[in-house]
């Protein structure tokens, strides 16, 4: 089990170091970026302009801006003297023995081009929310998932299935964006019983995330976490409903498949109540695949976090990811795409584990 | 069940016992099955599928309006009528403008939706055939040569798929935000982000096909390796290929209204179903529900109708599927 | 999942106190692609309490759709039971029963044994877990005594240390264990019937006669009746009483396995006989059956195994034959050879048989 832990997980490097490799390629040819940033500004002079791209290294290579960027390069020291860090030992391994504290590796992303924050607090301050949301999001949609896919594995073809299929057809074809649109008008604007915009109430509280909401927050915790669920009923159906479908589907795909099993014949054969049947021996397998399947579906709740955070300005990652797309912000562009790719790959490392750990046929 | 009937049809003569003469009347009980073409039988079995049927019929009425409707319709895009009366909100629907008009500049909705209609529909079907003909080209190198191939095509892939890729297109996109006509390139975007699965697909088949018999045979005959991919393993690829594509269509069709939603996509001065809806967001809130709901619809019944498709065409497909 | 059955209006008497399993007139059909298969086709059998049956029949004979009906397994639809079948299971019509108490029967008082036992346990729990649950279930034992009288069947079946046994789930089982598992299982709870469809086929040849062995010593040893399925002559001339042999859903052969065996009726038996091979036929033609078994669509309109009989004749092809009395009064076979019309041409079709058998080879019967 280790040994295959440790395979998967040097399996993984290529991929983690490929889609650097591409965050960065990608931002190094994205129009707007810092060459061209002060270029249509007349005050700024030529010389000017050549200092702040001598300051940020912009001159170098592109290797060496990448091994930079990347922590394997000490920006301190040029050539290959470079590639060791202030202690002595190689510059890429971690900041205790290396001394070095440059470059995703140590991770630091570096800074907003705009803002001149660190990309790394801002990407962490912007997890909060869209982890709030993801997660109610995720939980509400695989309880729903599995029973509504159960029931209609059992139900087939009855009114119930025919409902769930129809409802999975829908959902499936909906864009996140313009269920969240209909909701919108529907709730807020011609019932106006639910907030549209935002995590708090900006009327009684602070913005989420600031000091002084916690402040707030401390003294409120009741009406604070009300206050966020009112606002997280509306982002959450419309994720839900959308992402819902495929999962219901291939649940019910997957039940059916294990409800046509030998050993669910054994199970009936042995006397066993329909229930026991379906739902210890059956359901049991039929999980099996589905838990690969979420780790390959947490991208597209990401994906669909951008849109839904847009929509219902939730202060989260996919807002950021909108804004800093908007102000050609590009060292944030690269911390969230390296973040989130990475993140895709570790979920499906654990998604691999997991159904290693699920599954007793599987020995590594 | 072991009660089906034989569908590869039988060869086997009939033969009579040598006891006793064979009567003409005889051959009626032997097995003689027409060999139903597979083609054939993929047909009878989508002919059977409603929801497939539905599907094309949805998917014809959306094409028909989209060729036809902006040539028949009294309105156009980029004339913007003058209203003698402005109406902020705009107009809910009525006889005269069946999905009512937009609020400010009070176009006709439909007229809008139908001129989406082609941009969105030619972005999702040129897309995918980007994509497929990549896909099929990468997975079917990736499938036959092998080796280290195979491995980097491979790996590609698993770069591509750790991208959330919708956020990928957004920044490419934007690079070509400003150009007055971008639709080509938004197509190729897409096209360059829609192959993977593709590819993924037609090399596991590839890898699968490469060892049944029939194409050990061809090879064992001396078959050309060109000759063995476009005749013997192609062919066998198509089915799924489909029924992997209507995927992609349905998928670029949502992907390009959302990144035109967001501004990203396809110049706003060009209707498409995402330009519209991102039109329309703000005059929401003043109550012009009219304006987003039918182009949104558009998107919806497109979509549905394309996986009703694949559906319909992936239980046809299934040689284990009796409709 | 839908598993209801249409009550049948009028149930004929009980059968006799001494018959534990008797099937009236059953037929069994399902609807696909193409229209209604018939698979079993209006059979009628008993069997006596302790004793043992076989059925035999190529795939598609419908001897498989014949267990799961009687264990009431089969998903209705797509699969129909006919009208006015009946099958009687220790004094009770177990067709038109409700299925709350079927349950209570299957696996207590019926159990069966499936071809292949490694899909038909559940890979994700482990043996003993699946055998204490049946043995909780219809003993009302708690979790403790349940897995205990789990390890006493796996002792039963002769799996070594079953104390270790109990803790593995299937996958790290032989073929072999597994199937001696499928059979602790079924013992678990002193059935009075266990029904085993083709149990060995699935083996390996060296462990299917140990399965035999182990099936045939646990029935005597328990007492309970045993109705064998399988393709198998040579399995049935080692392991049951009666035989019945069937064609296309029908039974075209009944009686002693003696009978049956060595002085074989039906054609379709005699040539399924001749096909075996065997050391007497070495050099010599190996029969076969000629043709294929009829699509169930197509039927032939009077005896269904007239196109591939080397004795058929005009009469069979327009009248259907019945189930005929043969050798002797329990001895039956649905042939016209058998009927005053076809009384003179049984003796050149006996002496026919005798040659392709080629006279003096000797049955697993005589051996023992």
């Amino acid at each position: 089990m280790t040994k295959y832990v440790i395979r998967r997980v040097v399996q993984a490097i290529p991929v983690i170091i490929g889609i650097t490799i591409v965050t960065y390629a990608l931002m190094l040819a994205a129009p707007g970026g810092p060459q061209q940033k002060f270029a249509q500004n007349p005050r700024i002079t030529n010389e000017q302009r050549q200092k702040f791209l001598e300051a940020w290294g912009l001159l170098e290579p592109i290797p060496v801006q990448y091994g930079r960027w990347m922590g394997i390069l000490n920006p301190k020291a040029d050539g290959l003297a470079a590639l060791i860090g202030p202690t002595g030992w190689p510059n890429f391994l971690p900041t205790p023995i290396s001394g070095s504290d440059n470059g995703v590796l140590h991770g630091d992303l570096g800074y907003s081009i705009d803002s001149g924050d660190l990309v790394g607090a801002r990407i962490i301050r912007a997890a909060l929310p869209t982890a709030i949301l993801a997660s109610v999001a995720l939980f509400v949609w695989l309880t729903i998932a599995i029973l509504l896919g159960v029931f209609a594995a059992i139900k087939r073809y009855s009114i119930f299935d025919q409902f769930a299929t129809i409802f999975a057809y829908v959902g499936f074809a909906m864009p996140t964006f313009w269920l969240g649109l209909m909701l919108i008008f529907q709730f807020g604007v011609a019932w106006k019983i639910l907030p549209v915009s935002g995590m708090t109430d900006i009327r009684v509280s602070p913005p989420f995330g600031s000091d002084a909401y916690w402040v707030y927050f401390g003294k409120n915790p009741v009406a604070s976490v009300l206050d966020i669920g009112r606002h997280l009923i509306l982002p959450v159906v419309t994720l839900v409903v959308v992402n819902i479908a495929g999962d219901s589907r291939f649940i019910r795909a997957s039940m059916l498949e294990t409800l046509g099993q030998d050993y669910v014949r054994t199970a009936k054969a042995k006397g066993l109540p329909g229930r026991v049947v379906t739902f210890k021996h059956a359901l049991r397998n039929a999980l099996l695949p589905v838990v690969t399947n979420i780790g390959l579906e947490i991208p597209f709740l990401f994906t669909g976090a951008i849109v839904t955070e847009t929509i219902f300005s939730w202060p989260g990652i996919g807002k950021l990811t909108i804004d800093s797309i908007n102000q050609s912000d590009y060292t944030i562009n690269m911390g969230i795409l390296l973040i989130t790719s990475s993140l895709v790959v570790v979920a499906n490392l654990i998604a691999d584990v997991a159904y290693a750990f699920v599954d007793p046929r599987i020995k590594y | 069940m072991a009660h089906e009937p034989d569908r590869e049809g039988s060869t086997m003569s009939p033969s009579q016992p040598n006891s006793t003469p064979a009567p003409a009347e005889a051959e009626d009980y032997e097995i003689n099955l027409q060999s139903l073409g597979q083609m054939e039988l993929v047909w009878r079995k989508f002919r059977q599928h409603h929801l497939a049927l539905i599907g094309v019929g949805i998917l014809f009425v959306i094409f028909a309006a989209a060729i036809f409707g902006p040539i028949f319709l009294p309105y156009a895009v980029d004339n913007i009528p003058r209203p003698d009366k402005i109406a902020y909100a705009g107009n809910p629907p009525s006889l005269k403008h069946p999905m009512g008009e937009t609020g400010g500049l009070q176009w006709d909705v439909l007229t809008l939706v139908v001129n989406g209609a082609r941009t969105s529909l030619l972005i999702g079907f040129s897309s995918m055939i980007i994509g497929v003909t990549i896909g099929t080209v990468v997975g079917a190198i990736s499938g036959f040569v092998g080796g280290f191939v195979d491995n980097l095509l491979m790996r590609i892939v698993d770069v591509m798929l750790s991208l959330p890729l919708l956020f990928v297109i957004l920044v490419i996109a934007r690079f070509f935000k400003d150009n007055r006509d971008n639709v080509w390139q938004i197509i190729i975007i897409f096209g360059l982000f829609s192959w993977m699965g593709v590819s993924r697909l037609v090399r596991s088949l590839f890898l699968s096909i490469r060892e049944r018999e029939f194409v050990e045979a061809a090879k064992a005959v001396g078959v050309s390796d060109r000759r063995i991919i476009f005749r013997h393993i192609l062919p066998n690829a198509i089915s799924p290929i489909v029924v992997a594509a209507s995927l992609i269509v349905a998928g670029n069709i949502i992907g390009e209204a959302f990144v035109s939603f967001l501004g990203f996509g396809v110049n706003p001065y060009t209707p498409t179903w995402g330009n519209i809806l991102s039109n329309a967001r703000t005059f929401l809130l003043v109550g012009n529900w009219w304006w987003p709901a039918f182009p949104g619809l558009a998107i919806v019944l497109t979509v549905l109708a394309v996986n009703f498709i694949g559906d319909g065409l992936r239980d046809a497909f299934d040689p284990r599927s009796r409709a | 999942m839908t598993e209801t059955l249409a009550a049948h209006a009028p149930i004929g008497a009980p059968p006799p106190r001494d018959v534990l399993l008797e099937v009236r007139n059953l037929r069994t059909t399902f609807k696909v692609l193409d229209g209604i298969v018939p698979a079993v086709d209006g059979i009628s059998f008993s069997l006596k309490r302790g004793q043992t049956l076989g059925i035999v029949g190529e795939s598609g004979s419908g001897k498989s759709v014949t267990a799961l009906t009687i264990m009431r397994l089969l998903d209705i639809p797509p699969a129909t039971v006919g009208e006015g079948s009946e099958v009687w299971f220790d004094g009770r019509e177990i067709l038109s029963m409700p299925l709350e108490e079927m349950r209570k029967i299957r696996g207590s008082e019926m159990a069966m044994i499936f071809q292949e036992p490694l899909t038909s346990l559940n890979p994700v729990f482990t043996i003993g877990d699946q055998i204490a649950e049946q043995v909780a279930l219809h003993q009302r034992l708690g979790k403790k005594a349940a897995m205990a009288r789990a390890v006493e069947s796996l002792a039963l079946v002769g799996i070594p240390s079953p104390e270790r046994r109990v803790k593995q789930y299937p996958h790290e089982m032989s073929g072999g264990m597994r199937q001696r598992v499928m059979i602790a299982m079924a013992l678990s709870c002193d059935p009075k019937l266990i029904i085993a469809d083709e149990p060995t086929t699935a083996l390996d040849v060296t462990i299917q006669a140990q399965i035999l062995e182990l099936l045939k010593d646990i029935q005597q040893r328990t007492g309970s009746a045993l109705l064998l399925i399988t393709h198998d002559l040579g399995v049935v001339a080692e392991m049951v009483d009666n035989v019945i042999v069937m064609y296309t859903g029908e039974i075209v052969e009944s009686g002693s396995v003696t009978d049956v065996l060595l002085e074989p009726r039906a054609p379709y038996t005699m040539g399924l006989l001749e096909s075996i091979p065997s050391v007497e036929k070495r050099g010599g033609r190996l029969s076969a059956i000629k043709g294929v078994v009829p699509s169930p669509f197509n039927l032939p309109p009077a005896c269904r195994f007239e196109p591939r009989c080397p004795y058929a004749w005009d009469r069979c092809r327009t009248v259907a034959p019945d189930l005929a009395r043969t050798t002797g009064d329990t001895h039956l076979a649905r042939c016209h050879l058998h009927t005053p019309e076809g009384a003179g041409r049984l003796p050149g079709a006996l002496e026919h048989h005798r040659t392709a058998m080629h006279v003096g080879r000797t049955l697993p019967t005589e051996q023992r």
